[in-house]
């Protein structure tokens, strides 16, 4: 799958070829240290292995003045503003913009200098970043980069990464996922050498050279043998939002377009799958085009045939695929009443969205809609006896691209008829009686076709004979993938049924790894996604406008309000915790990769030539500040030396105050973590790592003590959804990864405005639409985060840096006159010149929107004013009024379109018994 | 002794019944679940508790349908949700059972398959493991329980007693743990997790070995304990005394009048035996990847998958109710001196 978001679960997985296994026995961190550099002290630093305990330290050691010397924290705030101004001037060419500039910073460094006190100093830091960000002029207008070149897009992607670093929204990173696999000598790779972003080429590329003789079924002693903790119960991919159904789904997908290993197997190509060639622009301008089609394979033109297992269904089995299959699926998603969660997140879409696919979506709650799909950019045309694909994109893309965002195996072909038949509710997966299975259910035009399915023993796929690379690709006769639901509770049972010679791969746990490490049997991974501790920097105001009773997030009752942290929204105390983790030593016990990367190196800036955006300056750039004088992003007395500059700003707000050696003030911070497990295999070296950093006398003279705590839920996701997704928690483990080919789409994650994260943000504090707190500076103008990302990615309508919506309802009126209609007259501000305003859809409902019909188009009128505003007015029918009594609803959806791209928007009118009368 | 029956039966009956709705309502007391997700998974899932009757749907906000649960805007449209009141949930549950047999289906175990399919297929594999573990834990037991009897205050009776001691404190789970990884990881004698349904006869045969073992070997210490315990009671008693001095052997007096009346407490204790090894089969049938009810209930109870909770609990219910049954009616077989429903 090319372009979703996947909540990422660190678990014992393993499925062709590629591992995570992260679950494993801590180790203790190295002694790395040392002595303190603190120039205001001399004192001997603690050993971070050592079980340091603040009361017993400090209540031995004579009182200590830990308060950072006034002339020193001015050094470090005068480097802040040093990063501050450098990250604005290189996106500045303007002189005279840049003369102010450089007069601003001259005046905030003489404030900070004249500074007496860490309030003086912090407050004239405040203010020289305000007016230096006021010498930027604000975006305005509508602005979109989506055509820009992958070398623009990257100076982007490192315009906004330096701006959620500096903010601490990307989280503390701790390591990037890779690791160790273990094969079975029986299996023979694809490559010895690991690519990023494809693997081993175990299936695709590899072999199987001699039986499994565990393996009972004769017919199964030369497939691949895998595992997974627990059963998916389905297969419906098009109806899930994680990762696990997506690779059972996998194996019996086929796309228009997929990758294989190229022959110097160091890398991948795009190939056509279904579809006969790449795809080619239809109005191509500078390079890119909105419409594009290609030929597809057919059943007539190319034999292309179903495939299936399934007796009940033998009838489908070779089957010819038919042109209009082509856009079943696509019907099948968009179709809102199916309630299929990847259908929504396709309507949804920013980046690659099919044009119309909104519109359609939000008009087919009540089922298929004819007319809006045919407003719908998808369609199949006959041209000289070939058959063409044809799709129309609502922004411009590259061919790469537009081939990228519709290769997803979501759009495999499946015949409507096959659908009819087996419902929507049960597509892929068992009925309610289970006398179907997700054998019969399905329909294969993939490597590989469903075989057998056992509750909870195991899900079995064989060789599909009708696949389009059959004779050269895909040479392992099955894939076997056996439940080990130990797994999930014990970090050692797959690599035990390897062992016994039961399965073909295993990672190798932290605990067997010195065992294993060096095994012949042994390969290594990189990884594609970074784990991360995700911080909520919100103060408690903010945490309340999001979180709170009315939140606009999530809505919380005042019993459970959390209570935020004030420290953890002090960017130098969180910039200490991140220094204060000896991620080499970390990453090296546990086999995986050390980061301080919010992005893994299976990111792409340039994904035509496999040019990985972690190599790009855009991105070192980015994260210069956590790797400067550090080994890898640790160094104790840095880290020690920022929470000493942290401590100082908070008592200088008030946020904190000391305690005494005896009886220090305790500042509690909770790490959300997945599994039970990870409280030995991370969390206490974590909380060693924080707590002898923060707790060493030299940082706080013992006045403050930092408690780690540990938290697990019953579930691994409610890490997500019940912590980190109602802002529930300080810190909490855990990783999104999707698109990886496109990092620049990917950044929705890190706004706070759910509707373009999706839902997705873990990082919370700061208001991403807010382009005056911290300035973000692109091609000479000051954004706002969300503004930036969405010109980036699609068009967004700018005022004064703050990312708008395109149309505002301004004023509603309505009256029942005297003919018994009703009719409502609405006041709409549209945003930005060149807003094309279409009223499009309506519908009236009774009350409970148990019965609704549409109102009709001509039931609405809409009147351009002529400045800025337009005039909607909906007259309801009396036969209507009647039909539906005196309190009913209805609504109306608006398309508007600028610079070619369609956005939605609704208004509610709820019309009571009060205005009928 | 047929009226008493059906009217025990009957009982057992209106008692499953308050169990289960006790069990329903408290749980509903409880407060509301939020589902866990994203939006559109959230809205599914209250789209089916509407239709389940739990949740009720309106698309303005309510003030007299007390706390709302969730709010929701889809294509521009707004559903706010309300909790449908306790007793009225119960009785719109009643009314799907009794009127369609309809227990709900399962929404994150299996979502869309029904609550009573799930547990059906599950349920033969446990309830085989509990009858395997019975009838190969009661002979065992009771003859370790008469030889110890038998050899009472010697070094056999103190060899068999110590064992039981320390063998009766190892939980199930712990002995399969070990016994995995030396019988199947270590000599590779046994299967190293339950094999799949379509595995050959004596895999699938040999495969029982472990749980069966595992599951029957508290049984067996309990058993040895508590037959060793009945029958010295009622080898001192007068009545085997007198049977002695009639000229019976000492073993025509044990089989014929001291290991009967022995077996008056033993035999009930099957039963409930019975019961406790279904509720101890629920961690081992993780660890050895058995596809039963009791790893069903601990994953329904942490996916919260209430439907399939609620059929569980019914069926531990049922199973328990029909072995108080089972238990009064086996008295009367086991004593003569006991009459099933006779009046005085």
């Amino acid at each position: 799958m090319k372009k979703t978001k996947t909540l990422l679960c660190v678990s014992a997985m393993v499925i062709s070829g590629l591992s995570f296994a992260a679950c494993s026995i801590g180790n203790k961190p190295a002694s790395n240290d040392t002595t303190s550099n603190d120039p205001a002290s001399n004192v001997t630093t603690s050993n971070p292995s050592s079980d340091v305990t603040t009361t017993e330290t400090t209540t031995s050691t004579p009182e200590v003045d830990y308060h950072i010397d006034l002339e020193d924290y001015k050094l470090y705030v005068k480097a802040d503003l040093k990063d501050y101004v450098a990250g604005i001037v290189k996106q500045v060419t303007d002189t005279t913009v840049l003369s102010n500039i450089d007069a601003a910073k001259t005046a905030a460094q003489t404030s900070i200098e004249a500074g007496a006190s860490v309030s003086d100093v912090m407050a004239a830091y405040k203010a020289g970043k305000t007016a230096i960000a006021k010498c930027v002029p604000y975006a305005n207008g509508v602005q979109s980069f989506s055509a820009e070149s992958n070398e623009e897009k990257t100076d982007i992607l490192g315009t906004l990464e330096a701006y959620a670093v500096r903010n601490g929204m990307t989280g503390i990173s701790l390591f990037e996922n890779g690791g160790y696999v273990m094969y079975n000598p029986r299996v023979k790779l694809g490559t010895e050498n690991y690519i990023p972003g494809y693997g081993f080429g175990t299936l695709a590329e590899g072999s199987i050279t001699a039986d499994l003789a565990n393996e009972t079924n004769p017919d199964w002693k030369r497939y691949y043998h895998s595992s997974d903790a627990s059963d998916p119960g389905t297969a419906n991919y098009l109806n899930d939002n994680g990762s696990q159904v997506a690779d059972y789904y996998g194996y019996m997908g086929a796309s228009f377009f997929t990758t294989f290993m190229n022959e110097t197997k160091d890398g991948y190509d795009w190939v056509p799958e279904l579809a006969k060639e790449l795809p080619v622009a239809v109005n191509e301008e500078n390079g890119q085009a909105t419409k594009w089609k290609f030929e597809v394979k057919t059943g007539a033109s190319d034999g292309l045939k179903y495939n299936t297992n399934s007796t009940k269904r033998a009838k489908y089995n070779n089957r010819l695929v038919a042109p209009e299959d082509y856009i079943t699926p696509f019907k099948l998603l968009l179709t809102q009443s199916n309630d299929l969660f990847r259908g929504s997140e396709m309507a949804g879409a920013t980046s690659g969205a099919i044009k119309g696919a909104k519109s359609y979506y939000d008009a087919s709650k009540s089922g298929f809609n004819e007319e809006a799909w045919k407003k719908v950019g998808l369609g199949i045309t006959e041209e000289g006896g070939k058959t063409y694909f044809n799709v129309e994109f609502t922004t411009p893309l590259t061919q790469f691209y537009a081939m990228y965002y519709i290769a997803s195996n979501l759009y495999m072909p499946v015949p409507q008829e096959f659908i009819d038949e087996v419902t929507v509710a049960n597509y892929l997966g068992y009925n309610a009686d289970k006398t179907e299975t997700p054998i019969d259910n399905s329909l294969s035009l993939g490597a590989y076709t469903l075989e057998a399915w056992e509750t909870d023993k195991h899900v079995v796929y064989k060789k599909n004979p009708n696949y389009v690379f059959a004779s050269t690709k895909y040479q392992i006769p099955g894939v076997k993938v056996s439940i080990l639901k130990a797994a999930a509770s014990d970090e050692t049972a797959v690599i035990k049924e390897f062992i016994a010679n039961n399965l073909d791969a295993s990672g190798i746990p932290q605990t067997m790894l010195e065992d294993y490490k060096n095994d012949p049997r042994t390969r290594k991974t990189t990884g594609d996604s970074n784990f991360k501790l995700n911080v909520n920097a919100c103060s408690q105001e903010t945490w309340e406008y999001l979180f709170g009773e009315n939140g606009v997030v999530a809505q919380t009752p005042k019993a459970k309000y959390w209570q935020v942290k004030p420290y953890l929204g002090n960017s130098h105390f969180i910039k200490a915790l991140s220094l204060s983790i000896d991620r080499n030593t970390f990453a090296d016990a546990r086999g995986s990769i050390p980061s301080v990367d919010w992005l893994s190196s299976n990111y792409m800036s340039d994904p035509v030539n496999g040019i990985s955006y972690s190599t790009t300056q855009a991105h070192k750039d980015a994260v210069a500040g956590l790797l400067r004088d550090t080994d890898n992003g640790y160094s104790l007395d840095l880290a020690r030396d920022y929470f000493r500059v942290a401590i100082a700003e908070l008592e200088a707000e008030g946020k904190l105050t000391p305690g005494t050696t005896a009886n220090p003030t305790v500042l509690p911070l909770e790490i959300a973590w997945m599994y039970p497990q990870h409280e030995k295999n991370y969390h206490n070296e974590i909380k060693q790592y924080f707590e002898a950093a923060f707790n060493d006398v030299s940082v706080t003279g013992g006045k403050y003590k930092l408690e780690v705590s540990f938290w697990v839920g019953s579930a691994w996701s409610d890490v997500y959804y019940k912590k980190m997704m109602l802002g529930q928690f300080d810190l909490g483990f855990g990783s999104i990864s999707g698109n990886a080919l496109n990092p620049l789409d990917f950044c929705s994650v890190l706004s706070s405005d759910q509707s373009i994260s999706g839902g997705f943000t873990l990082n919370w504090g700061l208001d991403t639409n807010n382009p005056d707190a911290d300035a973000l500076v692109y091609n000479g103008a000051r954004w706002s985060f969300d503004a930036l990302y969405t010109a980036a990615n699609s068009v967004a309508i700018v005022n004064d840096g703050v990312y708008v919506p395109a149309v505002t309802f301004v004023d509603e009126v309505t009256t029942k006159n005297a003919d018994g209609t009703i009719t409502s007259t609405l006041t709409v501000k549209a945003n930005a010149e060149g807003v094309d305003f279409l009223a499009y859809n309506s519908l009236i409902s009774n009350d409970d929107w148990t019965v609704y019909e549409a109102l009709g188009a001509a039931a609405v009128a809409t009147v351009d004013n002529g400045d800025g505003t337009f005039t909607v007015t909906i007259t309801v029918s009396a036969a209507l009024v009647e039909k539906y009594g005196e309190s009913f609803f209805y609504e109306v959806l608006y398309i508007t379109e600028v610079a070619g791209i369609q956005v939605d928007t609704y208004v509610d009118i709820y019309v009571s018994a009060a205005v009928a009368e | 002794m047929t009226k008493y029956v059906l009217k025990r039966i009957a009982l057992a009956f209106m008692t499953a019944v308050i169990i289960l709705s006790l069990t329903f309502i408290l749980i509903k007391l409880l407060p509301f679940e939020q589902p866990v997700g994203l939006d559109p998974q959230k809205f599914a899932y209250y789209q089916d508790q509407v239709r389940l009757g739990f949740v009720q749907s309106f698309n303005k906000a309510q003030t007299n349908k007390g706390k709302l649960l969730w709010s929701y805007s889809s294509s521009g449209q707004q559903y706010y949700y309300y909790q449908v009141p306790v007793f009225q949930q119960f009785f719109n549950w009643l009314r799907n059972i009794l009127t369609r047999w309809d227990w709900g289906t399962s929404v994150k175990i299996q979502a869309n398959v029904a609550a009573t399919v799930i547990i059906g297929e599950r349920i033969k594999v446990s309830m085989l493991l509990n009858i395997f573990s019975v009838v190969f834990s009661v002979p065992i037991g009771i003859a370790l329980g008469i030889w110890a009897a038998l050899k009472k205050n010697t070094i056999t009776d103190h060899i068999i007693s110590t064992l039981i001691m320390v063998f009766i404190s190892v939980p199930s789970f712990v002995l399969i743990t070990f016994l995995m990884l030396w019988l199947c990881y270590g000599a590779e004698v046994l299967p190293t997790q339950w094999p799949s349904a379509s595995a050959p006869f004596d895999i699938r045969l040999k495969a029982f070995i472990l749980p069966v073992f595992c599951l029957s070997f508290g049984s067996i210490c309990g058993y040895c304990r508590f037959t060793r315990a009945e029958l010295c009671e009622v080898m001192e008693s007068d009545y085997l005394l007198l049977a002695r001095t009639k000229g019976l052997t000492k073993r025509q007096a044990i089989l014929r009048h001291a290991l009967r009346n022995a077996m008056v407490p033993i035999v009930p204790s099957i039963i409930a035996e019975f019961l406790s090894i279904m509720g101890g089969s629920m961690i081992l049938e993780n660890l050895y990847g058995i596809p039963g009810i009791g790893s069903l209930f601990v994953d329904s109870l942490n996916a919260k998958d209430y439907n399939i909770l609620f059929v569980d609990m019914a069926i531990f219910t049922t199973l328990g109710l029909l072995a108080g049954v089972l238990l009064d009616i086996s008295y009367g077989f086991i004593d003569p001196r006991i009459r099933m429903g006779a009046k005085k």
